[in-house]
This record gives structure tokens, sequence and C-alpha cells, in this order.
């Protein structure tokens, strides 16, 4: 088939919390102009790195679309960056922090692919400020049904609001263009502030998170009573020359990040029970500081300090686990308290869980973030609790207006996503003029009823 | 689709107006199944179960379905995989609950009623099953689970007749689960002990004897966690190691 590779095999996909795995026939563009005969029944959608927690970047029985991290086919030009699809945050930092360029957002992981970054409208530390992956994206080019063609934020605003955020439901993101930001080195500048509780945190972040470009907060999901919300928040900038010292200032610009580890496949089960859990909260939460100022930290560390263990989330042994990510509109504040008391009186074995304030929305028919708080936590799957109080959950989320992230979501119902996406019928308008068969499918978009 | 916690949104269940077979479908409704077909011989014991599935939960009822199932009819299974695509579109979990105890007495002295009964658990289902786990093979996932027996573990002198039959049936389905492993489709084979329903009323109950609730509360257990088999109560696993051990002079004279 033209532009598409002769690599098409059965693999058996899962997302990255390892919970629904299906089959599916998987497809490698190769780069050369790519043929609208991709899109088959019963559905095809397209897969980066299959970073999402659930079920977004699969379909079982239908066709899985990926592409080439092919970093050296990228140009910069005046800040601006075109990279494929395919390509990871990873090779773009690899190549161009050297260089003094840096990504405009970046997830907790490098290993995420400009398509999916597009997708997902993923957003980072910095998502206060700067807001998400697409606003800062000129354009990309997207594979259709009816064809490919590139579609820029302002020629073709609907097609580029209902494709950010959209989960791929209106096509494969073959290539993007999109503003870097310029650095002057490797390093960030950070501050790092143990507070004790909720009220604490919440105080120090509506007082002062403005004056940071990156800020994200940790919490222990497992305090409870007046130490509930005790947390570790860090917040800073990429460090200037002026504020290096000794070694490294002499190679600023030195980038160097791969794995230093690796999770065994074999892993068990149950390995992050409360027990474990609760030690290892304890122990993060005793060597912060209670106050660090300009700590010259690499990017690695402050972004991506999982991606240290490559398949980490193998810990969580055969059965997987599930991120339950939500966002409150500022003024919710009871309600994030309410969320946190169950979160911690079900005593959900939750490692790092991040709370972090979000600034404006964008007009992403499907985008997740909105002003206000954004807390998300790991769980592994297993106790036989969890039905009830993600249940209980999703209608505190939802009578507080808030909404789940569908790049973390695999399991809510198909009535909460609709009342937490009204959006979702105008989203079905714009995919039925360049996807009128309905070829293009997810499980999550079966899963949610979405089109 | 099933969820991350393994609760599928369409349960086909086959024999559907099986006790366990049932209260399989109405913990399913109660964690958030949403569609399920009902596919057996009698429509009016299956309407009642369609009703009981339906009002299990308050926010959500699950939509239910009936079809008239034979599995000793000609193209009965073809015609159920057709419905079943049609109503459910996806068949995420099918349950196998079909099966007939049959009066092992009068059978033995019936070798046509003999035959029926290794039909219907064994030689016509075995087929049925197979047909619905390679129409799951092409969907890249499902669960099939079958409900086998204690029975056929080791295959005793006052009932082997079905005893035989659900040996063949568990012997087939627990390979078969190893043959879907590529496909992406699990089979959970159930192992009960005597289960207390109307199949088995007119008899005395054996020890280790369990309920249709517990059997199918621990089905789900296992079939969340991907587990090929089940024996329900756990102490059964053991009490059939030894039983299938034993030697047949001393198994011969155990009455039940």
């Amino acid at each position: 088939m033209h532009g598409v590779c002769a690599l098409e095999r059965t693999e058996l996909l899962t997302g990255w919390g390892r919970t629904q795995p299906v089959v599916a026939n998987l497809v490698e563009l190769n780069g050369t102009p790519a043929s609208p005969e991709i899109f088959v029944r019963p559905g095809t959608i397209a897969r980066g790195l299959g970073r999402a927690y659930g079920d977004a970047a699969q379909i079982g029985g239908g066709r899985v679309v990926t592409q080439p991290d092919d970093v050296s086919s990228s140009t910069l030009q005046d800040g601006v960056l075109s990279a494929g699809g395919g390509v990871s945050l990873d090779s773009i930092l690899s190549s161009y922090v050297p260089r003094g360029w840096f990504v405009p957002v970046t997830p907790g992981t490098r290993y995420v692919s400009v398509g999916g970054a597009i997708a997902a409208d993923i957003h980072g530390k910095n998502h206060h400020l700067e807001g998400t992956f697409s606003n800062h994206v000129e354009s990309f080019d997207l594979l259709t049904p009816v064809g490919e063609k590139r579609v820029s934020r302002d020629g073709d605003p609907d097609l580029f609001w209902a494709t950010a955020g959209g989960m791929g439901l209106t096509g494969v993101i073959t290539r993007a263009s999109f503003k870097m930001i310029p650095v002057e080195s490797a390093y960030m500048k950070v501050e790092t502030r143990r507070l004790e509780n909720l009220d604490e945190l919440m105080a120090t972040m509506v007082g002062s998170d403005h004056k940071f470009r990156y800020s994200v907060a940790w919490i222990d999901c497992l305090a409870r009573g007046r130490s509930m919300g005790r947390s570790v928040l860090t917040r800073g900038d990429h460090a200037r020359l002026a504020d290096l010292g000794g070694a490294i200032a002499g190679d600023p610009l030195h980038y160097q990040a791969r794995p230093v580890a690796s999770a065994p496949p074999w892993l068990p089960g149950g390995l992050l029970n409360t027990a474990s859990v609760r030690l290892f909260n304890e122990m993060w939460f005793r060597k912060a500081p209670r106050l660090r100022e300009d700590e010259i930290q690499k990017i690695p560390t402050f972004f991506h300090p999982l991606d240290g263990v490559a398949g980490w989330n193998r810990i969580y042994g055969p059965r997987g686990f599930l991120q339950y990510q939500f966002v409150l509109p500022d003024g919710e504040e009871e309600a994030l308290r309410r969320i946190l008391e169950q979160i911690a009186s079900a005593q959900v074995p939750s490692f790092l869980a991040v709370l972090k304030r979000f600034g404006a929305a964008n007009p992403g028919l499907l985008s997740f973030p909105r002003p206000g708080w954004t807390l998300a936590l790991d769980i592994p799957v297993g106790s036989p609790r969890l039905f009830g109080l993600l249940e209980r959950l999703d209608r505190l989320v939802l009578e507080a207006s808030g909404r789940l992230y569908l790049a973390k979501d695999s399991r809510a119902k198909a009535e909460t996503i609709a009342a937490m996406y009204p959006r979702l019928g105008e989203l079905a308008a714009i995919k039925a003029k360049v996807d009128p068969e309905g070829l293009i499918k997810s499980d999550l978009s079966r899963r949610l009823g979405i089109l | 689709m099933f969820d991350a916690l393994h609760t599928p949104d369409n349960v086909l269940i086959v024999g559907g107006s099986s006790e366990i077979g049932l209260e399989i479908a109405k913990q399913l409704a109660r964690r958030g199944s949403s569609k399920f077909l009902l596919a057996g011989r009698s429509l009016e014991e299956m309407q009642g179960a369609a009703r009981q599935i339906s009002q299990v939960s308050e926010q959500a009822a699950a939509s239910v379905s009936v079809i008239h199932y034979d599995v000793l009819a000609e193209g009965a299974t073809e015609s159920l995989l057709a419905a079943a695509k049609a109503e459910l579109e996806t068949i995420d979990m099918a349950v196998i609950a079909v099966g007939a105890l049959g009066n092992q007495a009068t059978d033995e002295k019936d070798p046509g009623a003999a035959e029926r009964i290794i039909e219907v658990n064994f030689s016509k289902l075995a087929p049925a099953v197979l047909a619905i786990a390679n129409q799951m093979a092409t969907q890249g996932f499902g669960h099939v689970v079958v409900l086998s027996s204690v029975a056929g573990v080791r295959v005793r002198r006052s009932n082997f007749i079905y005893g035989s039959a659900k040996a063949g049936m568990d012997g087939f389905a627990t390979a078969l689960a190893d043959a879907m492993i590529p496909s992406g489709v699990k089979v959970t084979v159930v192992r009960p002990g005597f289960v207390a329903t109307r199949m088995t009323a007119h008899l005395s109950p054996a020890p280790l004897s369990t309920t249709a609730s517990r059997v199918a509360a621990d089905t789900l257990r296992a079939a969340d966690r991907g587990k090929v088999t089940v024996w329900v109560p756990p102490l059964m696993a053991v009490v059939a190691t030894v039983y299938r051990h034993l030697p047949r002079a001393i198994a011969r004279r155990i009455p039940f």
C-alpha cells in the first residue's frame, strides 16, 4: 500500500496502565506521503509512545497506526520546530537542548510523541502561565479518510481545536510546527518547599505560583486529619548562565537523559500496597527540606524523574494500575478537600500524587485543562473497594463542575464523560466532515460512546 | 469494551435461565455492565431474569434482551452470534452456563438419553464455545467464562454420563485458554462443587456445597485476575486433588 511500510504485524497492546490488553493490527507509516486508505474497518487510530494510561491509543481487532521517532527530519527555523508526528520529546530534547532550545511544554515523561502531545493536548508544570502544548502549535498535517491536509490555527480553527485534545479521533497527525523556547542552559533553578497540610499548600500556590514558570506539588494521599494534604512543592525556571557555577558553567548546555535502571518484566503484583507506599511517602516527605532555594537541578531530575526507571509501570504487577486525574475550577477548594478525604480514608496506596494549578483554558473541544486545581494519582488495580470509591469521586468531580482527563481515563462511564465534556456534539460534527464513514475509532471512543 | 477494572460493557449469557448465570449478570450489572443478551431455551424464565438484571442498578438500568437458543438445534450458534453482533456490537464477556444433569439411573439404560446429556454438556457445547471464542478473536479481546464442575475432575460411578461430559468440556476449555492467548481472548473455567440451585434441588447437598451468588462472586474475582481455573469454594481444589488420586477401590465406595 502506498505510504505504508511493509511492517504490518499483529500485536497485543495496552495503555501505560497495562489494564485492557487487546490484539490489533499495527501499521507503521514510513514517512512518504501517506494514503487515506490506511483507514479501515472496524476502526483505525493513531498511537504514539503508548503513554496514555487507558485505551486511547488502541482498538481491538482494528488498525493502529504508528510513526517513526525520526528527529533527523525535523527543522528549526525562527524558533519554530517542524517535526514528524512520531518524533518523541525525548529525541527533540536530546537534539535541541544542546543548541539552546527547549520544548514549550513537557509532561512528567519525555516519552511522548508530538502527535500524542497534540491529541492529548498535554500540559506541564508551566500550564498556569503558558497553557498546553497545543497553545504553542502553529499548524499540523492531518491525515484523514478524505485526504491529508495542513491545518493551521488561524486557517482552519474548527479542525485545529477539534484535533487539539481530540484523542486522535479526527485523524493521524503526521507533522507539526510549534514554537520552541530558548534556554541558556540545560539546568533548572529550583525552589523546594515542604508544606504541612492542604491549606498551607493551596495558600502558597495561589500566593506565589505566578512568580515561577514551573510549579508542581507532590501530595501524600495517605496522610489524614491535620496533616491531610502534606506535600512537597517544587517550583523553578530554566537556569541562566549567571546562575551556574563550577564545572557545569563551562558546558552549560550539556544534556544527557537516559534511564539509569529498568523494572524487570516479572515483578509480581502487590508490591505497592498501603504499607510500602506509606513508608515511601513518609521518607519522601521527611527528606524534603522545609525550604531550599536556588538549587541547580538537571532537566531530567526536575521534569522527568520517573523516566529514570525504564518500564516503571511494571512495578504495579500484572494487573496494572490506573491514573485518576481531574480538574476542579477555582472556588471548589472544598470539593478538593472532600475528595482528598475520601482518598485518604479509603487508604488508596497512591505514591506520587500530584497537585497543580491550571491557568486559562484553550478553545480545544476536548482539551482537559481549565483554570483551577488538578490532582493526579496512580492507583493499583486490585482492591475491590475501587469500584465504589472511583464512582463516588466521579460524582464529586461532576458536582463541582470538574472533569476527568481522557488521556488518563480507563474506566469512566459514558454518561459521566458526556456530562463533563458538553461539546462532544461539536466534535462529532467536525469529525463527520473528515471521516464521513466513521473509520476513526479507538477503544476509548467505543467505551465512552464518543462519536 | 472492558474498563481498567475488567468490568465488561456487553455480556452474553448462554444458558440464560441458569441461576449461576443470572447471579453473574446481576453482579456485573451492579459493577456497571450496561448491555446483556440472555440466550436460552425458556423465554419466560429469561424474561424474569432480565427484569431482575435491569433492576439491579438504580442510577443506570442495564438493557437486557433475550433470545431463544438451544445448543442442540442445527445452526443455533450461528444465529446466536449474529444476534450478539447486532445487540451487543462486541461480545466482551460470554458466560457459558449451559448444562443438564440428567438422571444417571435411567440414562444408563437409555443410550439416546445419555447421548443428549453428553451433547448438551460437551459435544455440541464445545463447538459453540469455540465459535464464540473465535468471534472474540476477531475483536482482539474478550473473556469466555465456562462453568465446569468438580464432577468432571474425577468421573464417578454415581454420575459418569454427566461427569464424563463435564470432564471433556473442562479439558477443552482449559486448553482453549492456552490456545487463545495470542488472540487477546481470555478463558476462565469455573469448577464449583455442589451448588444449591434448581438443577440440584432434588439432590441432598454434598459436603462443601455452595451457592450461586458465591460462585458468581468467586468467578468474577478470578476473571478480574485473568485466572484460567477457579474452584468454588477454594478448598474444593484440595479435596478434588486428593479425590482424583484415591485408589479406585476406595473411590468407588465413596457415596457421592
